[in-house]
């Protein structure tokens, strides 16, 4: 999986940034110092780069990023378009229900998937919770599960 | 014909395309497959390896729609009646991936076969009012050899003999079961003590290497992921086999808008496409087959692509089914285990079994039958659905600790046999329009009661055997819901529309032209060299997960063809 996002360039100006940061931690608190800003910039610039940043690809692939057909680029310029509008209404102050929805998805997101999207830094959002640690590829003896039935209580 | 360019060509290269491409191309057809999603699974050149598109990445792949359909750019729309107006919503419906593969490429492979009596219900359980019950043109008997041959394909984990209401069986399963998830063991402990038989699933995951794909790590990650190590064997298998004849080909990025008559009108020439890798003038390509059109886009794609047509009759799209899905959902002490194994590894048939219990609650609720459907003993979510479940806000990482809705979550998901309703149906939105100005399909559907009535009854006996196997809590739901209505489908976990991606019988086969859209062998009545190879022409919904029972359907049909 990619590292990704170290090169991101910053979309929010300082002020902007403070006020995303806080909208996403409404959502999710400590989701801005896993990273969450920096998600929601990868994101919104994630067309700026080729392939973009939208698939993170496996190393098994070869790849940091998979490609996207015509249409699919497309349609996330549409996609990504929306959320800078929605993103400009959150820095001002103005969100909508419509936006809340969106910071909580990216919010989680941010927090909870995968680092090379630009959040859940060094992994901090999975280690919080206990969620096992790489993902992908386990190794069996580690994730072949206890075929011992608890007893129920 | 001696200028076409195939002997046959197949629309969609999930569970059926992919099954009829094999069975042609081993006959010594020349077959070309047309996807119009992308290509993640399968490298078109040889030696045909599995491509490494795949990780275990909730965003890519549950939030980002890497195995498409972009409801962007194709939408669709959901009504529950006329009476909500054009439509109800607009967006995400059913929507199985579009992507080469199709619908195997993202379901956790659960394949068990249907019983003698589903091919039968009008004849072993009679009429319901307001339903549409029929017996199928075929039997169990006439679809065993291709049930058996399917399996051997794709590789499927089971055990005989531990299922007392399983069908008869010409051969055992080509491999064992793989690993117990914990938690399934304790769930059909419970069930017995209830007097049920559950018993390990058959899936379609390598309990061991098969055919030179690996065997399953229990990653966890199986419903709605692809595999990245091509442990599950549908579609995958089908296509390499198909591929490695040199007889096949795949053209993925190729929407199919028409297909092609001579000029009686009754003989498909070819189809015409648009070319998706070109944007935004998407060019038109016309494609020739000699012997035969197969459509297999799925039932909801197929309907709207015969719909567009004009093609197969005044009852293409109707009497849609799914199955009428019931969450039992218990809420445990302790960690269950459910984020790691195969989502699913344990089953149980007996609410669709004709006992004195189901009888009973048929009677009380004034029908002549009830039947509910298999129960899915098993659980999965990512952390980023979990978080995305809980409420905003300060209690939202204890909420994530806590886990109720994940770690600590088991869930008995009874797939409840659907009644066919001729005003259940797909057909085409009057103004909504896909990226392509094509016009969305539309699902209007609303459950029977037998429904309702079965899925009560599951709440129950299912409610009680979380209850008994330790639960602290358990509760039950529905797809779609039943209470109220939420429009904000979006935030809703299970959503407005139907969750359920079993798809089914908007092209239903039989006997008679004047009650059905396809033959017994699967061949529209008004055009016959055309022939339906998905779920789109089951009779009933029965209530078993049906790519097994689709892929066998398309594989009779496809050997019927080149015989």
């Amino acid at each position: 999986m990619s590292t990704g996002g170290s090169t991101t360039q910053p979309v929010f100006d300082e002020a902007s940034r403070i006020v995303v940061a806080a909208a996403l931690d409404a959502q999710v608190p400590g989701a801005s110092d896993l990273g969450a800003v920096a998600y929601v910039e990868q994101l919104l610039t994630a067309l700026d780069h080729d392939p973009p940043r939208i698939w993170a690809a496996p190393e098994a692939s070869g790849a940091e990023w998979l490609e996207l057909g015509a249409w699919e680029r497309a349609a996330w310029a549409q996609r990504i378009d929306a959320m800078r509008v929605a993103y400009a209404r959150v820095a001002a102050g103005d969100a909508t229900e419509a936006d809340r929805r969106m910071l909580h998805d990216h919010a989680c997101e941010a927090t909870y998937g995968d680092p090379a999207y630009g959040g859940n830094r060094d992994r901090g959002g999975w280690q919080r919770i206990g969620f096992p640690d790489p993902m992908f590829p386990p190794a069996r003896a580690a994730q072949t599960v206890d075929a011992t039935p608890a007893e129920a209580t | 014909m001696t200028d076409a360019d195939c002997d046959a060509i197949v629309i969609g290269s999930g569970p059926g395309g992919a099954t009829a491409a094999d069975v042609l191309t081993a006959a010594g057809w020349s077959v070309i497959v047309l996807e119009k999603g992308r290509n993640h699974l399968v490298d078109l050149d040889a030696p045909h390896d599995p491509l490494r598109h795949l990780a275990n990445d909730e965003i890519a792949l549950v939030h980002r729609h890497l195995l498409g359909p972009d409801p962007l750019l194709e939408p669709r729309t959901y009504r529950r009646s006329v009476e909500d107006g054009d439509r109800l919503l607009t967006g995400e419906v059913n929507n199985l991936p579009s992507t080469v593969g199709g619908g195997g490429f993202h379901a956790d492979a659960k394949l068990p076969r249907f019983r003698e009596e589903d091919f039968a219900l009008h004849t072993t359980r009679g009429p319901i009012d307001r339903a549409d019950v029929r017996d199928w043109p075929i039997s169990y008997a006439d679809l065993e050899p291709h049930y058996a041959a399917v399996e051997r394909i794709i590789g499927v984990a089971g055990e005989v003999g531990t299922n007392p209401f399983a069908a008869w069986r010409s051969s055992g399963y080509p491999m064992p079961s793989g690993p117990d998830m914990a938690m399934a063991l304790v769930s059909s402990a419970a069930a017995e003590r209830a007097g049920l038989h559950p018993y390990r699933a058959p899936t379609g995951t390598n309990s061991v290497e098969y055919d030179g794909r690996p065997a399953c790590v229990d990653c966890g990650f199986c419903g709605r992921y692809g595999c990245p190590i091509a442990a599950k064997g549908d579609p995958i298998a089908s296509l390499q086999r198909m591929l490695r004849t040199g007889r096949g080909q795949v053209r993925p990025e190729a929407l199919v808008t028409e297909i092609v008559l001579d000029a009686s009108g009754k003989r498909a020439t070819g189809v015409r496409y648009l070319d998706l890798t070109q944007h935004p003038d998407a060019p038109v390509v016309e494609l020739r087959a000699s012997r035969a059109v197969i459509v297999a886009g799925g039932s909801f794609e197929t309907a709207r692509l015969l719909l567009r047509n004009d093609l197969g009759g005044d009852l293409v799209g109707r009497n849609l089914t799914y199955h009428f899905q019931t969450f039992t959902v218990g809420v445990f002490a302790d960690d269950t285990g459910g984020d790691r194994g195969r989502d699913v590894t344990h089953l149980h048939d007996d609410l669709m079994i004709d006992t004195p219990e189901l009888r009973a609650a048929a009677r009380q609720a004034g029908l002549p039958w009830l039947r509910g459907g298999v129960t899915e003993h098993g659980s999965a979510a990512g952390p980023v659905d979990e978080a995305a479940m809980y409420p905003g806000g300060a209690g939202h990482l204890a909420a994530m600790v806590d886990s109720s809705l994940r770690r600590r979550l088991w869930v008995l998901t009874m797939q409840g046999e659907d009644l066919a309703q001729p005003d259940n149906r797909i057909d085409l939105d009057p103004s909504v329009r896909d990226a392509w100005g094509l016009p969305a399909g539309r699902v209007t559907y609303r459950p029977h009661r037998h429904e309702l009535v079965a899925s009560a009854y599951s709440a129950r006996v299912h409610e009680a055997i979380l209850a008994d196997a330790g639960s602290q809590a358990a509760f039950s739901a529905t797809s779609p819901p039943q209470d109220h209505i939420d429009l904000h489908g979006d935030i809703s976990p299970i959503g407005v529309a139907p969750a359920s991606r079993h798809v089914m019988g908007t092209a239903r086969m039989g006997h008679d032209p004047a009650t059905s859209v396809v033959s017994p062998e699967q061949r529209l009545w008004d055009v016959p060299n055309v022939l339906v190879c998905d779920a789109s022409v089951f009779v009933t919904s029965a209530g078993y997960n049906p790519t097994l029972t689709l892929a066998a359907l398309s594989h009779r049909a496809a050997t019927l063809l080149a015989d």
